[in-house]
């Protein structure tokens, strides 16, 4: 708001020097001193006089009010109508829309000059008809970006919300619709405006606008030309001042779409660290057995608020062909961390600790982009969560497979396509040769899923990191991808790290698996013991959220968590579940604890875990 | 089904299709519903199950009168919904959305977005407006003084009770929850679930649940139908269907449903196989027989009718009751 103040107070500042110029002490505009034409700038004439001795000043101010109240007017004219037109026409589709838009395509066909000329020679030059000219210039304008912001709004749930509790047509016009819309069309208009003080100019200047002797910036330019060679600052002035208030138009124009805008692109950085400083205790010495072994990872997010860390000191290790489920609610970090394994992260977050050592050897989040880029795919490889954002629409699947494949191999167009194949036949696409030569929106959301698992297996990796891959699914369609994954899993010897926030799903899948809760890992350890047997109260909490499966009189539908996830901003002291924690203790406001492993392969923040043991099992172990 | 004198929302042989015949027959005719015939008593949940395509969003919306039926009608209180549903019909039948973020007017104050149920149907005078709007948003859990917020103020959780208190505005006999929790957190969606049960046993509004969530239907809803390509494979008392399932597509959705208990230690069973085919073009006779374990010739034949088992169930598999239930587990 504060970057607005100082365009929008140069154009309030135009505009009551305006307004108030009856009343300033200024020499009349019209008053005619021959015998001091072509003055220089003096006390009594601060800016000169023009070629009838008129006052310059005087006439630059009282020319703003014709330049402004044309480009007022004709801006707020065409803007009621524009809008007005464009988002009936969008809501009530049909004749409307077909009348508006084609009056305003008509419209677009004149060139605009030539219509303005047009009509100021039907009706006559004055102010009044270049309103009313410039209003049908810049009409289709406003129509066709109302009527696209309508088209895109009006199916969007909030309205349907208010046709759902009966709201009229005018009314979700008026007042659901016309507010989503208004941002651009405020900052058309302020485009508009500086338009059409150009305009206006413009056509005083060829005599089609202003009528002498009323001033106007147009004009004045006008009559400044033909004394040029003797007063050549008479030319300045009216320049200078059209130039004045079209950069402040256009600056406020800029500004305001800033501020309706809250989303500001952060700028791109840098994704390796500051220095390259020695591994944080990370041992890269690990146990041949390690696929990667990740310590004390930590990512940093600059915001404008000061920076916050959706991920803090995250440490695990996969084994080779072991599955490690990183489960937690949205906001948790845990798709940051899998991003940040692969140097993905977007621009304004960075790494800011912590290492990822992969097969004892590299460490990913030291690794330079170069070298990263070899590993992925080859060693390291993604599946996201929805394949149709993730798939490339124009081009064919096979295509997209074939990439894959050739950015690690140097293969001849045969072998690439019979290796295509074989891959969509692998993760069971039927008729994988016809499949091959299919574009996206054609196959379905689990053939494109397992298009996806095909692309990330095609150079044959061996860490797959697998980001909520079935969430996008139906259940039957889910259990289909989930045994494909654990298959190729079981067969390729591959580690995977699958992220999810479905409990049901890690229990399927994963060998082991690591809690995740704004940020932290709360609890690490064997999928089956962990669920058995929860060491941490969120953990515990989790699973008494789960809608129980068995019937009977003890189900019934469970309370969840009190309260909400807190804010990365306004993180808790202590443990950062405590807040919600139905076991807190004083201790558990001021102290955070490290991830402790409390029982052999059990890791957890929380230090009374026993107590959480000895509650009553919660009702996977009791079905077990 | 015959309405009964509770009955207060039927659909009766509803159809709905989408598209055109398009020039030279190109054109795509997709059924999104097909012959669907089903009611809710007051007060009464019924879960609405199925895949993504079967049809649910789109059967809610005609359950509604936001659609209006391409054959078949449907009948709340007794009168047969029009194109054009009249504002003392639309105020008893409300809708709350799957995803909060976007049912919600991001550029107005919720107090004033909770208000316009009332302004709509004129059911306070203005100077009562914030006394109602507290009152809504204390019957769904929120802190009243918070009416001036704008939606991205609250957590999905508290966006999606806002959507509910919107939606009980009017005071409603009849909700469409579609999909109402599976856009939340596992923790979040408890919460909702519960306040879903505790408003409706509290003002005794009959409520169709949409849902892909196998277990939250059978914990929420009294009864459940469970939707395959637009038409009803199988409807009865949730416990019963969910606790001995008579349709092989209501057995293989068990199946799929992931759980926590049963999958550690023990291998999943085998998922169903193929996909859901293309509504365009729907197999002949049974939609399901494509995927289905149990299919015979027979069941290309003809539509197997969605037969009443005499106990309050329907079941539409021509297979089905051959012999033992059980016994015909796939």
């Amino acid at each position: 708001m504060r970057r607005l103040l100082m365009p929008g107070g140069m154009i309030l500042l135009i505009l009551a020097a305006a307004l108030a110029a009856p009343v300033l002490p200024l020499p009349a505009p019209l008053a005619m001193d021959i015998m001091h034409r072509l003055a220089p700038p003096s006390v009594a004439h601060w800016l000169g006089t023009d070629e009838f001795g008129r006052d310059e000043l005087s006439r630059l101010i009282w020319g703003a009010r014709a330049s402004l109240a044309v480009a007022g007017g004709s801006t707020a004219i065409a803007a009621a109508i524009g809008t007005s037109l464009g988002v009936i026409g969008g809501y009530l589709r049909g004749l409307p829309a077909f009348l508006a838009i084609r009056a305003m395509d008509v419209v677009l066909c004149f060139p605009p000059l030539l219509l303005a000329v047009l009509i100021v020679t039907l009706v006559g030059p004055g102010i009044v008809t270049l309103i009313v000219a410039l209003s049908i210039l810049f009409l289709p304008g406003f129509t066709r970006l109302a009527y696209a912001g309508v088209l895109q709004t009006r199916n969007l749930d909030y309205v349907e919300a208010q046709r759902v509790l009966g709201a009229g047509r005018a009314r979700i016009m008026l007042r659901t619709i016309l507010p989503n819309i208004a941002g651009p069309i405020l900052v058309q208009a302020s485009l508009t405006a500086a338009a059409a003080v150009v305009l206006e100019a413009g056509l005083s200047f060829l005599g089609l606008g202003v009528v002498p002797p009323t001033p106007s910036w147009g004009l004045m330019v006008r009559s400044a030309r033909e004394v040029m060679g003797q007063a050549p600052l008479l030319l300045l002035w009216p320049c200078l001042a059209l130039s004045l208030t079209i950069l402040a138009l256009n600056l406020l124009c800029d500004r305001l779409r800033d501020a309706l805008d809250p989303q500001t692109a952060p700028r791109r950085r840098r994704r390796t660290m500051a220095a390259a400083r020695p591994l944080a205790g990370a041992a890269a010495t690990d146990g041949d057995a390690t696929l990667l072994a990740v310590d004390g990872l930590t990512v940093e997010i600059a915001t404008p608020r000061g920076p916050i860390r959706p991920v803090r000191d995250v440490s695990f290790s996969l084994g080779a062909g072991e599955t490690l489920a990183i489960v937690g609610e949205s906001g948790s970090g845990k798709s940051v961390t899998g991003l940040a394994l692969l140097g993905l992260l977007p621009g304004a977050a960075r790494v800011s600790h912590g290492a990822a050592v992969y097969a004892g050897t590299t460490d990913l989040l030291r690794c330079q982009e170069a070298s990263l880029r070899a590993l992925r795919g080859s060693h390291l490889a993604m599946v996201f969560q929805d394949p149709m954002s993730a798939l490339n629409p124009v081009h064919r699947v096979g295509d997209q497979i074939a990439e894959a494949i050739l950015a690690h191999a140097r293969l001849d167009a045969k072998a690439v396509r019979a290796r295509v194949v074989a891959l969509l036949r692998r993760v069971g696409i039927p008729a994988p040769v016809a499949r091959a030569r299919a574009f996206p929106h054609e196959m379905s959301g689990g053939m494109r899923q397992r298009a996806m698992i095909a692309m990330a297996i095609a150079a044959g990796p061996r860490l797959l990191i697998a980001d909520e891959p079935t969430t996008a699914l139906d259940v039957t369609i889910e259990a289909q991808v989930l045994d494909l994954l654990a298959a190729l899993q079981r067969s390729e010897g591959l580690g995977m790290i699958f992220i999810t926030h479905s409990l049901p799903v890690v229990a399927r899948i994963a060998d082991r698996v690591a809690v995740m809760y704004a940020g932290e890992v709360l609890e690490q350890g064997p999928v089956a013991e962990i669920f058995a047997r929860p060491l941490h109260p969120y953990t515990r909490a989790l699973l008494d959220s789960m809608v129980p499966e068995g019937d009977g009189a003890e189900a019934g539908l469970p309370a969840g968590i009190a309260g909400n996830v807190p804010s990365l901003l306004d993180l808790p002291p202590g443990c950062s579940f405590a807040p919600r924690c139905a076991l807190r203790r004083p201790a558990c406001e001021t102290l955070r604890l490290p991830l402790n492993e409390v029982a052999p392969g059990r890791f957890s923040r929380c230090p009374y875990g026993r107590e959480i043991a000895a509650m009553a099992a919660p009702i996977p172990a009791a079905r077990a | 089904m015959e309405p009964t004198r509770h009955t207060l929302i039927a659909a009766e042989g509803v159809t709905m299709r989408f598209g055109r015949a398009g020039f030279f027959g190109r054109g795509k005719l997709v059924h999104a519903v097909s012959d669907v015939s089903l009611s809710l008593a007051r007060g009464e949940t019924l879960g609405l199950v199925g895949e993504s395509g079967s049809g649910k969003s789109t059967l809610g919306r005609l359950m509604l009168g936001l659609l209006a039926p391409s054959a078949g009608r449907v009948r709340f209180d007794g009168a047969a919904l029009g194109a054009q549903l009249p504002p003392a019909l639309r105020r008893r039948m409300q809708l709350v959305f799957q995803d909060p973020q976007a049912s919600l007017d991001p550029r107005r104050r919720i107090g004033a977005q909770l208000a316009d149920g009332l302004a709509i149907h004129r059911l306070a005078p203005k100077a009562e407006y914030a006394a109602r709007i507290a009152a809504l948003l204390e019957q769904v859990g929120l802190d009243p003084a918070h009416a001036s917020r704008f939606p991205h103020e609250f957590s999905g959780g508290q966006r999606q009770r806002i959507a509910i208190a919107r939606a009980l505005s009017t005071a409603p006999d009849f909700i469409v929850a579609d999909e109402p929790v599976s856009a939340l957190d596992v923790s979040v969606q408890a919460q909702i679930l519960a306040l879903l049960a505790t408003l409706r046993a509290r003002l005794g509004v009959a409520m169709l649940f949409i849902s892909h969530d196998l277990r939250v239907v059978r914990q929420l809803c009294d009864r459940v139908a469970v939707l395959y390509l637009g038409r009803v494979m199988e409807e009865g008392p949730a416990r019963a269907v969910f606790a001995a399932p008579r349709h092989p597509y209501t057995r293989a959705l068990l199946a799929a449903s992931p759980r926590l208990g049963q999958s550690i230690g023990q291998p999943a069973p085998p998922p169903l196989a193929g996909e859901p085919p293309d509504p365009a073009a729907p197999p002949s006779g049974c939609v399901f027989r494509t995927r289905c374990p149990l299919a015979v010739d027979a069941c290309a034949a003809a539509v197997p009718p969605l037969r009443d088992c005499g106990d309050g169930r329907r079941v539409a598999c021509i297979r089905a009751g051959e012999g033992d239930d059980a016994a015909a587990l796939p």
